[in-house]
């Protein structure tokens, strides 16, 4: 008699991986057929949060094609929780290295674009920065602000025009899709979400690289001195208006962090 | 917030009535139309996240009693609970306040993967201390009771020692939780495994019962010729599953009941119309002992 942990990874690797043999553990004399069942729900369920998170991917595809690379895909990578709107931040890198798909070469970026707009659409609700905080800062402590972007806020810079062709797929508009040039060159996207829901922004590229660095966390000072050809004060009021970040910190020159914000978890 | 220094159970019980599964499908036209139903119940993890499915939960639960169904948070697993899972429903479950907490008899999660179904137990002393452990730690997390539903299964254990009817009474027994009497499940399991359903009903302990589910599910052909019930959500309640039901108000009385469907997803009426049928049967047979249990 298997302990529960020892069953319990057994019965991963036969429903999941290649082993058999399972049914020993099991009444009856048709085990493999039984646990065939749980199998087939188990790939279903998931293929389907895939196809829910990947729509634009899988009218690319093809159902069937889809269905193939997402059970190659859970096979390699099986949820790490039962939160499923979580599950396929690695399916983007996994089709991009798929060489089936290997023709599709935009097929990875539209799929990057579709996890943003996913985690977009099922990011906590967290309140905005406080923008009264910032205020009350001197000219020094905000010289050394940086600030905690929205969990709903992604910034992609992509080879192929994704947005066009995520657009175009889903409103299936042929027109739209012969309009796409492949070789217009890189994109830069920002993905959030709004009272509207989710929005997919295409920025300049350096207007992309101003947000890119100041939502990672690098001090405002920082890429400041970086330089940019734009309207930087524009921008960060924009950012801040449309609450983009959520927090801020403020940076000693002695390169210690003090929370400034509101602490919020 | 509502900043209540009642218990939850207090001020939004869920009524001894026949409630609905609400699923994305209909958010729209419950989040509009505020149709008459006496009680929601929803999938805990499709509400982790924020945003718009968020935000129609907050509306209904302004309007209905609204119990949250767990699919995920892995009970039977021989290792930890999932602790970060754990926190999210019991985040969802501060900004809810829902009038009953459920979870299942079951496993889905080992070596920290997700293996996407209710997968069923070895019933052995292991597993029993081991589920019982599991909620007492989610009770205590939740600091609240909650409910846990019998299972439907496909396959049994060899080594299994305890009927599934005794291993739900003493999870219940040991732990102070309540059950959730899924009658398909008995139904369908009971069937799969030549179980008595009568005498699955007849083992639970009345007291504990605190709600009652209520499913289609399918048929299946085996490869070998044998048929095998699947509980797919996806069709009308069937006639055996009614008349067991029946069963189960004689046993418990009235109980709050809810109809499930989760795969071909009918019209909102479709489902309106198995809740009635519910509440005739909870009426004719438990009305009059509607608050003995």
């Amino acid at each position: 008699m298997p302990a529960l942990l020892e069953l319990q990874r057994s019965l991963r690797e036969q429903l999941f991986g290649d082993a058999t043999g399972g049914e020993a553990l099991l009444a009856g004399d048709d085990g493999a057929l039984r646990l065939a069942i749980y199998r087939n729900t188990a790939f279903a369920t998931l293929v389907n949060a895939l196809r829910l998170s990947f729509p634009a991917v899988q009218r690319l595809v093809g159902a069937d094609f889809f269905a193939a690379a997402a059970h190659e895909f859970i096979r390699r990578n099986p949820p790490g929780s039962a939160y499923l709107n979580d599950y396929g931040a690695d399916f983007a890198g996994f089709l991009a290295g798929y060489p089936p798909a290997a023709a599709l070469a935009y097929l990875g970026d539209v799929a990057q674009l579709e996890w943003a707009v996913n985690r977009a659409l099922h990011a906590s609700d967290v309140p905005r920065l406080d923008l009264a905080q910032l205020a009350a800062l001197d000219e020094s402590a905000l010289s050394h602000v940086s600030f905690c972007a929205h969990p709903a806020l992604s910034l992609l810079r992509l080879e192929f025009p994704a947005d066009a062709i995520w657009r175009a797929v889903l409103e299936q508009s042929d027109a739209a899709m012969a309009a796409i040039d492949l070789s217009s060159g890189p994109v830069h996207l920002l993905i959030e979400r709004n009272a509207a829901g989710v929005q997919v922004r295409c920025l300049s590229a350096a207007a992309w690289e101003f947000t890119a660095r100041l939502s990672a966390g690098r001090p405002l000072s920082a890429v400041l001195a970086d330089g940019s050809e734009g309207d930087v004060d524009a921008w960060l009021a924009e950012h801040l208006a449309l609450g983009r970040f959520i927090d801020f910190r403020c940076s000693t020159s002695a390169g210690t962090t003090v929370a400034i914000g509101e602490t919020r978890s | 917030m509502t900043g209540s220094t009642h218990s939850v159970n207090e001020h939004s019980p869920i009524p001894a009535a026949a409630g609905i599964g609400l699923r994305f499908p209909h958010h729209e036209l419950v989040a509009q139309g505020r149709p008459q139903v006496a009680w929601f119940e929803v999938h805990a993890e499709n509400y982790f996240g924020g945003g718009a499915a968020r935000q129609v939960l907050t509306s209904v639960r302004r309007d209905y009693p609204l119990s949250l169904h767990g699919v995920g948070l892995s009970l039977g697993s021989a290792e930890e609970l999932d602790g970060r899972h754990l926190r999210r429903i019991a985040e969802l479950v501060r900004s809810i306040e829902p009038g009953l907490v459920s979870e299942h008899l079951s496993w889905s999660v080992v070596g920290g993967r997700y293996l996407a179904d209710l997968l069923p137990l070895p019933l052995t002393e292991e597993a029993l201390a081991v589920v019982c452990r599991h909620v007492e730690q989610t009770q205590a997390a939740l600091q609240r009771r909650i409910l846990i539903e019998n299972p439907s299964t496909y396959l049994q254990f060899r080594h299994s020692t305890i009927p599934e009817w005794e291993f739900m009474s003493a999870v219940a027994q040991r732990t102070g939780c309540g059950i959730l009497c899924d009658v398909n499940n008995i139904f369908v399991s009971a069937s799969n495994h030549g179980w008595d359903a009568q005498r699955y009903l007849n083992a639970l302990p009345t007291a504990a019962v605190g709600e009652i589910h209520l499913a289609g599910h399918a048929l299946l052909t085996l490869d070998n010729g044998r048929t095998v019930r699947i509980d797919d959500h996806g069709s009308n309640v069937a006639a055996e599953v009614w008349a067991l039901y029946v069963q189960a108000l004689r046993r418990f009385g009235a109980k709050p009941t809810l109809i499930e469907w989760d795969t071909d997803i009918p019209a909102f009426e479709v489902l309106l119309d198995e809740a009635a049928q519910a509440a005739t049967l909870m009426r004719a047979v438990a009305g009059n002992h509607a608050c003995a249990a």
